[in-house]
């Protein structure tokens, strides 16, 4: 009955899809890397030169180290942060918990630029309504961004702000499949409100998490518009990422080879993080 | 009934008639498509836009035959993504290529040679007059491979209402002792000592970086940004000066906000639109625009300050090269098209619609009434720059990235705490090595 | 309820109330300032101190935006969004459903080659240009198919995931029922598989909308006619050469966001219950 053809035609379609879209130009890519990139067009082979190039580049471990920073605090951050408002809206009355939907959902629903050009206009330009604002009441100027910690914080609350939505609809779904009894029943057994939060409806929540984990993590790694927008990767490359190193090396400096060898190492650096914490979490496949 | 069923006999014939003639007028036409790309779209109310747009109107109505359809794209992706087409066998007929990557696309034989096309049949004086500094960047292996369009030109963007009020007139800020002065009179602080408007506002973020005043004084002392071979010259006494200069606007005399390490270029424009910078580093395609937000009589622009007694310092020119796709298989038409974009007539077009610099100095000195305006003395002062003080990045190596590059010395001067020599070594040590020299 | 315990409560409540006002404020306001933005002329733009509502409200930016013919771009986008969405429905159902009930060789990696492939279509923007060139090689740019192929294999991945566990939530006793009385492979997925997982399956095509309607970077880069351009390039073509142009630019993200909310208004509910029923059940 469940025979092995039935099982590949029913898989078939998909991997076709998949196959064609994004793992051929992958190794196409591959073999682009691997040759030497002259006015756009791909030229003679050259083996490891590209990469070679990419690994003598002195800067390349802080911009590492910055991408492990900005996208493991801002993933922390947001699942918490997304898990307090989810738990505050789980609570509230259908319409209202509606309303809030909509409101938080706004960043996320935004094109990534539009989105950080107005929070940068409305919080942080100081012709914004914020800045003007909070200059009028306190006095004084706010400029966090012309020093490398101000930045890089900021950088992290607005990746933060921009896909907070997405973690809480998800998360909030999660909440609802929760049946009301395991909670009474804790409540019942004397358990305070956090440990019925941490010992019953977080594990709970263990799938919605790793879905939601995991395209946090790739969304913030990948990010080019965020920074590029809210910084420039400065000051001093306080905000230069992996991705913004990609994209500069592609379109400032027009370095097609070293740019795809980087995009490359990237793809297997992130496909090697899910497939870890997939494993790590003990989802069973 | 019967006469119902013939005139509906007749509208049917009618109609078929209609149809066939509507047919045949096609198939007689027997359309040319002619593709390009530009980041202008003529469906869009821009004046550039609009110029582009009666451009294509009347060159279409003079060539039936000739289909002109704009394909606009995203400006920054638009000449890499035009490299990619043409090595792998399907760009546009017709394409836009941005200043810093002519190099790339001349070396690559992605633009064909005009000469053959159409420019040989021009006349000797009409070649003459546009032999300036854009030409011999489309010069390339005896022949002209671009026209360049939307000429740009880097100097002061100022306020003139701010200026006369101050009682400065522009012209006297020949030197930097004197444009500083002028820089903090036009700073104003309130009660509170928050400044509630700048002297000089400058950017210096990565993102969208423009060349900033450091590079002009480079320019004037060294004449030029790179050695012959590619590399940076940058990590000397002149350079280190100069960008000394260009942080003291921000550490020494208080006339750029130290918010600077964090703006982009497009910032400097709506801090200015907002009435809180007097003059700023600016480009002067962008002046109509601030004219349209801040009253046309109110802006100004100006060639940079000189240095050792000079009156003035070159600045950076740039623009976009338009050029025909050397694979194209209606190369003929084009040509032609571009012929007439880039002609005489089209010319008066971008100046009075678009408010564009004119290529042909022949229409300058012809449109005495149009440049006589005060709002568009400033297209006579970037002409006057481009003839004398201008300098346009080299097609023989690439330099992209250069801005950029520029731009973090002086992030690292002014929050890294950086020596300037110190933040040059840096610069031109990474610019080096990302372009394999 | 001890006095401990009620205190506790009520920081609690007090936190969550403080966090989702200063949510309004951080979501609101850009929000409410893009539209206002949208609303202004030319001078009113950078008015210093900001103009909030003493200012002549016009429609022109708009005006502006719907001459570059946006209004037939959105329906360009709904267009790839519809042919996403139901390809993606069409190849992860069944897909879902073999990687979940079917045991065959290979099932284990074959399904984490899928998970693999989520960082490939999220990343996707870093092989632009190798992608574009490969895709030119094959004569795909610029037709009316590049765009949802490529759309449908970004979401396909995700949706696989979703579907799976909703197929899991399925009782194993049902789908075997029907295999028994004889039902064919498609009839088994339509009459059985989707009433069931209906919800999950609207979650999963929102996600899947969303994700597609606010694509950038192959819609700017595979197709060129202006008539097959998604929205979200046209929204960036306000950020232009000579300078953002605030006004069109907030008018057109204006409008481009207004399906989403509309999306989530009709199927809000839906979609909250689709990821109870299945995948992410805990």
């Amino acid at each position: 009955m469940k025979s092995n053809t039935a099982a590949f035609t029913s898989v078939a379609p998909a991997f076709v899809l998949t196959g064609f879209v994004l793992f051929s130009p992958v190794v196409y890519a591959i073999w682009f890397s691997l040759h030497d990139i002259r006015y756009g067009a791909v030229g003679p082979f050259d083996g490891g030169a590209n990469y070679l190039r990419l690994f003598q580049d002195y800067t390349l471990p802080g911009t590492m180290l910055r991408t492990v920073i900005h996208t493991g605090a801002s993933v922390v951050i947001t699942v918490a942060i997304a898990l307090a408002i989810s738990v505050g809206i789980d609570r509230m009355k259908p319409r209202a918990a509606m309303i809030a939907k909509m409101i938080v959902i706004l960043p996320w629903i935004t094109s990534a630029v539009v989105a950080t050009l107005l929070f940068r206009w409305v919080f942080i330009n100081d012709i914004g309504v914020a800045s003007y604002a909070v200059g009028t009441l306190v006095g004084g100027e706010f400029t966090p961004m012309t020093n490398s910690t101000g930045a890089m914080g900021l950088l992290i609350f607005v990746s933060v702000w921009k896909r907070l939505g997405y973690a809480v609809i998800v998360l909030l779904a999660g909440l609802k499949s929760i049946p009301n009894e395991c909670i009474e029943a804790a409540h019942v057994d004397g358990a305070t409100p956090w440990q019925v939060f941490r010992l019953v409806t977080l594990p709970l929540l263990k799938t919605p998490m790793l879905l939601v984990v995991v395209v946090l993590m790739l969304a913030n790694i990948n990010t080019v518009e965020t920074p590029l927008v809210l910084t420039g990767g400065g000051p001093n490359d306080a905000t230069r990422i992996l991705a913004l190193e990609v994209y500069e090396r592609a379109f400032a400096i027009f370095d097609l080879g070293s740019a795809t060898a980087l995009a490359l190492v990237m793809f297997a650096a992130n496909i090697f993080m899910v497939l870890a914490y997939v494993r790590l979490t003990g989802w069973k496949a | 009934m019967k006469r119902t069923m013939k005139t509906m006999q007749r509208l049917a014939v009618a109609g078929l008639l209609a149809a066939s003639t509507q047919l045949s007028a096609v198939a007689a036409q027997a359309e040319t498509t002619v593709r390009m790309w530009t980041f202008l779209n003529p469906e869009g109310t821009s004046p550039r836009e609009l110029a582009l747009n009666q451009i294509i109107e009347n060159f279409e109505a003079a060539n039936p035959e000739i289909d002109v359809v704009v394909e606009p794209q995203v400006w920054d992706q638009m000449t890499p993504k035009f490299l990619a087409a043409h090595g792998a066998g399907n760009a546009p007929d017709i394409i836009w290529v941005v200043t810093d990557l002519l190099g790339e696309a001349l070396g690559s034989g992605a633009l064909a040679d005009l000469n053959p096309l159409f420019l040989d049949s021009w006349p000797e004086e009409a070649i003459k007059e546009r032999q300036d500094g854009y030409w011999e960047r489309c010069a390339w292996e005896g022949g002209v491979h671009c026209l360049f369009h939307s000429r740009n030109y880097y100097g002061v963007i100022y306020r003139k209402d701010f200026l006369s009020e101050a009682g400065i007139d522009p012209a006297s800020l020949t030197d930097w002792p004197t444009f500083i002065e002028a820089g903090k009179k036009l700073t104003i602080r309130d009660d509170s000592g928050n400044v509630s408007r700048w002297g000089f506002g400058q950017q210096f973020s990565e993102d969208r970086a423009d060349a900033q005043m450091m590079t002009s004084v480079m320019l004037s002392r060294q004449g030029d940004l790179f050695h012959e071979d590619g590399r940076a010259m940058w990590a000397n006494p002149i350079g280190a000066e100069a960008l000394k200069l260009q942080t003291e606007m921000v550490t020494e005399h208080e006339i750029t906000p130290p918010q600077a390490v964090t703006w982009s270029a497009e910032d400097l424009y709506e801090q200015f639109a907002a009435g809180r910078l007097a003059m700023f580093t600016g480009a002067v395609v962008r002046v109509s625009t601030m004219q349209a937000k801040v009253g046309k009589e109110n802006v100004g622009f100006m060639i940079w300050p000189g240095v050792d007694g000079k009156p003035h310092s070159p600045a950076v020119m740039a623009g976009w090269a338009v050029g025909v796709w050397s694979g194209s298989k209606q190369i003929d038409e084009a040509a032609k098209f571009l012929e007439y974009m880039a002609g005489p007539e089209a010319d008066k077009l971008w100046i009075e619609v678009g408010g564009q610099i004119p290529a042909s100095a022949k229409n300058m000195s012809e449109m005495t009434d149009f440049f006589a305006k005060p709002e568009n003395q400033y297209i006579v002062e970037a002409a006057k720059g481009i003839a004398n003080y201008g300098w346009i990045s080299p097609v023989k190596f690439a330099v992209g990235g250069y801005r950029q590059a520029l731009n973090k010395a002086a992030q690292n001067v002014l929050s890294g705490g950086m020596d300037p020599m110190e933040a040059l070594e840096e610069a031109e040590k990474r610019f080096n090595q990302q372009n394999r020299r | 309820m001890s006095a401990r315990r009620r205190a506790a409560k009520v920081s609690t409540q007090t936190l969550v109330v403080a966090l989702v006002i200063l949510l309004v404020v951080l979501n609101g306001l850009p929000f409410v300032w893009g539209v206002l933005t949208s609303l202004k002329s030319e001078q009113d733009l950078f008015r210093f101190p900001p103009a909030f509502f003493d200012f002549a409200p016009t429609l022109d930016n708009y005006h502006r935006v719907a001459a570059t013919g946006f209004f037939g771009n959105m329906l360009t986008s709904f267009i790839y969004c519809v042919v996403a969405v139901i390809t993606v429905v069409v190849v992860g159902l069944p897909a879902a459903y073999a990687f979940d009930r079917y045991s065959f060789p290979l099932r284990r990696p074959l399904f984490l080659l899928i998970i693999a492939s989520i960082p490939l279509s999220i990343g996707a923007a870093a092989l632009l240009i190798p992608t574009y060139i490969y895709f030119v090689r094959l004569g795909l740019t610029n037709t009316p198919y590049v765009l949802p192929l490529i759309y449908a294999a970004h979401q396909l991945p995700m949706t696989i995931w979703i579907l799976k566990g909703a197929v899991e939530s399925i009782p194993h006793e049902l789908d075997e029922a029907a295999i028994v009385d004889g039902i064919s492979r498609v009839g088994l997925l339509w009459r059985i598989v989707l009433p069931l997982s209906r919800p999950a399956l609207a979650a999963a095509s929102i996600l899947a909308f969303v994700g597609t309607w606010n694509e950038f970077v192959a819609g700017s880069v595979m197709v060129d006619s202006p008539q097959l351009k998604p929205i979200q390039p046209l929204v960036y073509g306000f950020i232009g050469f000579f300078g953002r142009e605030w006004g069109p630019l907030t008018a057109s993200a204006t409008l481009a966001m207004l399906p989403i909310l509309f999306i989530f208004i009709l199927f809000g509910r839906q979609f909250v219950a689709g990821l109870t029923k299945g995948a992410v059940k805990g």
